[in-house]
């Protein structure tokens, strides 16, 4: 009971804060002028200019995840599990871009290539996102890694090296991780609108916010949310079937155990740290070198930290409120997608990554037409709004983290407290978030970033004088120095990479050749 | 009054049926070994019991209760009165030994004198003193497998449900704990509902064997007709 | 205490805390503005209203990304339950827009008096104050110089010129006002030879006067804030006033527009900072600011480069009919800007 009903609590909690005030602003979708019409959807499909755009989008989407997993794969094989040194520092700097609005990473990028005309279309868009996406799949990459059982490494390791074992072992058990990682940047790059509108390049969540910008058509913008919607459906669905399997499976390790095999690359070493430091020199280094250049002047700075003045903390302090809270929701949603605790589990699930492919724009204008009312003035009014925000968009980040260290906890553990006579909450505390410690502070992390780094939503809808620090440096970008938005970057990096590398430090190393 | 009773007990996972027409009755200090091939059924019987899954038909009762009918569980695990030892032992590798003991204790409201007699009981019962406060990575097969029964027995479960708990161990070490919980049996008073595909062990333990194949009960008896059975069958 | 009530103890205090935060929202003295104007150059007004009036200033900024349109949306998202109690917009078309959408309501400042009457409401919705004019930024090593608005159409241009998307912005504006002052079919006319003529697109003014200060193109048509911005952090650029020849319409002014909100939580607030930013103090110090708008009371004081506005030849043009003639060809604009 108390089981069904704590559950169904954060179900009921997570639709009134993102399914409602959205399902709402459909629902003005179909009904116009008092009466039921589907002559939105009809005009938007009437056209033939707007299938090319979706085109686009999903181009644009499946290069950035093809481009993220070539990359993003190996460099997460690479840097956890072999005894490459500098790893530390070479994750530090793949990490960099993740930490900032992409649109930031575009502008540093600008710098540094100036008049190339190949930066503006499609080939700047895929490089700019890839770089800001790998992140997300290296660590995927890492954490799915970890989880992997050193026995099936070490029976492959008999019959063939380590590209054979790598190939035909560890990479398929991982194959649930990896293919999470994918479907997320291919929904984060579907729904992407700024670095796109910034090099030029026309997609379709160029629609969505050409209605909200020029013509203030709330139903025209939401209705041209479809196709993008519908994109993403499929996928969802795709994954629904075909891979719900292979996510409940697990090649966990009893987290009792030290053992993790590690790749001693002898000769190849030196190569490989060449490679690495050329590709993050390239990649990452350089443009941001240019912020960095602008910004190492300690007027600069503190002219930044002036101009950055309270939203620096409101930024830090919303992103923690904000992690803290999806990591809750995310856990018990997590809980209960993988248990299948609840009827209808695998709607929530589905919910949850929707939410994270609906343009940031929409679900601003839903929570504004659901929230802004005298009666609940105490949320819409004040910084709880951002946080909703945050809640609606990222859940899925959290709920998929707990699903992930669910997976990597043997049933059985649960079920001895079950017999045991232990109640369900207790079970909870005392077995499995214990278990789970470590993942549940990396779903913070992850939590974090994405909040701290948010534009989209928090635009939407932040309270007077509760800007956050990203939107601060939007403001002010149109008329502030170069050296000045570049020391706000800087701030940003800066107070991401604290929790950020305090939860490394807080990490034990972890490895045996 | 049995200890327990399956009547008609079906269970079917997508459209597949794994366990059919399954009815057995376990009486109060029985010891029954669920014996046969991988994939027959035995876990499965097990897992119904406890209430980890719902019965597709048929009903389960528990000293008379009625705990599950027809697709429905009426009674939590948690509140069945059972106990049970996993094939993986499930041994909560955050705690020590004596913590793993006592979790259950304390869940249960037990006042703290009445639970460290109780945990120092067992612990000598099981001879496992000296291991009181280690956690379960630093200890040995044979150990980990004392505290795992130790945490079952420490809450006096009206039937031991135990999976295979022996399959990992040498056969020094498993002829010994065998004896060791027939003795616990004894001076404990449980039904035992046992989980193995070996013969040897079915025989050594069991007063009753339920041979079971395809999810169903194939033959079932004392040790002395399941014997004969057996022999019948190696003459063929 | 039982920790089961501990619980709720906290659980209480905590929405404790979001109550009280929303009534306290409520019971400050304090006034809410939602800014169009560049936060650099409004936020130090909106700081100095605070210092001398001791009302707490709570004020939402647009941001380059939402190209002066997110705080609109604002608006009239929030139009049922308004959290703002003044607006300045950063032109006039759209506080013509929030009139004609019911979001503002009237109010006569007493420092609109001496504004001219082109540059305010008639019904007194909204006034203007410290302009910008449309003005051409050109690289000062352009081999060519534009004077007109026309020269976008002229093949000497071909390919070098470049404008800010007209879906957005006072780019979108003045590209009413032109229809309003030609007529649609030679300001469609003239839109579709801009683009044979090889006008390249940016995503804002700003984005523009960068790309012309950098040699990419010779001239943009920006505003006059984003011209001596870039010249006063030494680039080579200068400033042209469009069509100042006779027989030429004159430049297109753009001035700031103050809106008094409809249902304004903190209404006496609210007119005292309209007053305030009627002032000529603040035009006077919008004009010696970075952005170096041109006051539109007479005999402010104003520093060397700006031109008096009465120095220009400033197109004349009914406000209200560009709001209206805005509306009628965005459809237009969205296809051109495809």
């Amino acid at each position: 009971m108390a089981k069904r009903l704590t559950l169904l609590f954060f179900v009921v909690l997570f639709l009134i804060i993102g399914l409602v005030p959205i399902a709402a602003m459909f629902l003005k979708t179909i009904y116009v002028d008092g009466h039921f019409t589907l002559r939105l959807y009809r005009a938007l499909f009437d056209s033939s200019r707007e299938w090319g755009l979706v085109g686009n989008s999903v181009m644009l989407a499946f290069f950035v995840t093809a481009a993220a997993l070539s990359a993003g794969i190996p460099l997460g094989v690479v840097l956890s599990k072999t005894d490459l040194p500098f790893k530390s520092i070479f994750t530090f700097l793949f990490t960099i871009p993740l930490l900032l609005p992409p649109y930031i990473t575009a502008i540093a990028w600008s710098y540094w290539v100036k008049k190339e005309i190949w930066f503006f279309g499609l080939p700047g868009c895929v490089l700019i996102l890839s770089i800001s996406f790998l992140p997300i799949v290296m660590f995927l990459t890492m954490a799915y890694l970890k989880s992997v059982n050193p026995g099936i490494e070490e029976a492959g390791k008999l019959l063939s090296g380590w590209f054979g074992v790598l190939k035909n072992i560890t990479i398929p058990a991982i194959m649930p991780g990896i293919l999470l990682s994918a479907v997320l940047v291919f929904l984060l790059t579907l729904g992407e609108f700024s670095v796109p509108n910034f090099l030029r390049y026309k997609v379709f969540s160029n629609e969505s916010f050409t209605q909200f910008s020029a013509f203030y058509d709330f139903n025209a913008a939401t209705v041209s949310t479809m196709p993008l919607l519908l994109i993403a459906f499929v996928i969802l669905l795709f994954e629904a079937i075909f891979l719900h399997r292979k996510t409940q499976e697990s090649y966990g390790m009893t987290p009792d155990s030290d053992r993790f095999l590690v790749i001693e690359l002898k000769s190849s070493k030196k190569w490989i740290v060449i490679l690495l430091s050329l590709a993050s020199f390239i990649l990452i280094v350089l443009p941001f070198a240019a912020l960095v250049r602008e910004a190492l002047n300690l007027g600069i700075l503190r002219e930044a930290l002036e101009k950055a003045g309270d939203s620096l903390l409101r930024s830090i302090s919303y992103a923690g409120i904000g992690a803290s809270i999806l990591t809750v929701i995310g856990f018990f949603l997590g809980y209960l997608i993988y248990k299948k605790a609840l009827p209808g589990w695998r709607g929530v699930d589905m919910l949850t990554l929707f939410f994270l492919a609906l343009p940031s724009a929409v679900t601003g204008i839903g929570l504004i037409g659901f929230w802004n009312r005298p009666a609940t003035n105490f949320i819409y009014g004040t910084p709880a709004i951002i946080i909703l925000g945050y809640v609606a968009c990222y859940t899925v980040l959290t709920s998929r983290m707990t699903i992930s260290g669910l997976s990597q906890i043997s049933s059985s553990i649960e079920e001895a407290a079950e017999i045991s006579g232990i109640k369900w909450w207790r079970r909870v505390f005392g077995v499995l978030v214990p278990l789970m410690k470590r993942g549940l502070l990396a779903s913070w992390l992850i939590a974090y970033i994405f909040c701290l780094r948010d534009v989209g939503v928090t635009m939407a809808v932040y309270p007077p004088a509760h800007d956050t620090l990203p939107i601060r440096i939007f403001t002010l970008m149109a008329n502030a120095s170069g050296s000045l938005i570049a020391g706000l970057c800087l701030i940003m990096i800066l107070s991401t990479l604290l929790p950020f590398s305090l939860f490394m430090l807080s990490v034990p190393k972890k490895g045996m050749a | 009054m049995n200890a327990a009773e399956f009547k008609s007990v079906g269970k079917s996972y997508h459209g597949k049926e794994v366990l059919i027409d399954f009815s057995l009755a376990v009486e109060k200090g029985e010891r029954i070994v669920l014996l046969g091939p991988s994939g027959c059924g035995k876990t499965t019987v097990l897992r119904l019991l406890a209430g980890f899954i719902a019965p597709t038909s048929g009903v389960i009762s528990i000293t008379g209760e009625i705990v599950a009918k027809d697709g429905r569980n009426f009674k939590e695990p948690e509140d069945r009165g059972l106990g049970m030892v996993f094939q993986d032992l499930a041994l909560w590798p955050h705690m020590t030994a004596k913590e793993n003991i006592e979790f259950g204790l304390k869940a249960k409201k037990i006042p703290d004198k009445e639970r460290q007699e109780r945990i120092r009981n067992i612990f000598g019962l099981l001879q496992i003193e000296d291991k009181i406060n280690t956690k379960p990575s630093l200890l040995s097969g044979g150990q980990k497998q004392r505290v795992a029964l130790a945490r079952s027995l420490v809450l006096l479960p009206k039937i031991l449900l135990m999976d295979e708990p022996l399959s990992s161990l040498d056969f020094e070490l498993s002829f010994k704990l065998r004896a060791e919980i027939l003795n616990l049996q004894k001076n404990f008073g449980f039904a035992l509902l046992y989980v193995t595909h070996d013969l040897e062990e079915a025989f050594s333990i069991a007063t009753k064997i339920v041979l079971m194949k395809n999810g169903r009960i194939d033959q079932i008896g004392s040790c002395g007709k399941m014997k004969q059975y057996f022999e019948n069958i190696k003459t063929r | 205490m039982p920790k089961k009530y501990l619980k709720i103890v906290v659980f209480l205090i905590i929405a404790g805390g979001f109550l009280s935060a929303g009534i306290i929202h409520a019971r400050t003295n304090e006034v809410v503005v939602y800014v169009s104007e560049d936060q650099v150059f409004s936020e130090p007004i909106l700081k100095d209203f605070e210092k001398e009036t001791g009302i707490k200033v709570k004020a939402l900024y647009d941001t380059e990304e939402a190209k002066s349109t997110g705080v609109m949306n604002r608006l009239l998202a929030e139009k049922n339950n308004p959290q703002a109690d003044v607006y300045w917009a950063n032109e006039p078309i759209r506080a013509e827009y929030l009139k004609q959408e019911g979001i503002s309501q009237a109010y006569i400042s007493a420092s609109a008096k001496a504004i001219p009457d082109g540059l305010k409401d008639p019904d007194n919705y909204w006034t203007g104050f410290s302009a910008r004019a449309r003005v051409f930024i050109v690289n000062q090593r352009a081999p060519e110089k534009p004077h007109s608005v026309a020269d976008y159409t002229d093949p000497r241009f071909k390919g070098k010129a470049m404008i800010a998307n007209p879906l957005f912005g006072t780019t979108t504006t003045q590209m009413a006002a032109l229809f309003t002052l030609w007529g649609d079919e030679k300001g469609k006319t003239f839109m579709e030879n801009m683009k044979k003529n090889g006008v390249k697109l940016s995503t804002s003014n700003g984005e523009s006067a960068d790309f012309v200060a950098s040699g990419n193109f010779d001239f943009s048509l920006v505003d006059s804030d984003d011209v001596f911005n870039r010249i006063k952090q030494g680039k080579d650029v200068e400033i042209i006033y469009p069509d100042q020849g006779e027989n030429e319409p004159g430049c297109f002014m753009v001035p700031n527009a103050v809106l008094f909100i409809k249902g304004s939580p903190n209404s006496e607030n609210g007119k005292k900072l309209i007053d305030y930013l009627l002032s000529r103090e603040t035009e006077r110090k919008l004009a010696f600011a970075d952005c170096a708008q041109i006051p539109l009371n007479p005999g402010v004081e104003t520093p060397p480069e700006i031109k008096a506005i009465r120095t220009l030849k400033v197109m004349k043009v009914d406000y209200a009919e560009v709001a209206k003639k805005m509306r009628e060809i965005q459809s237009f604009l969205k296809e051109w800007a495809r």
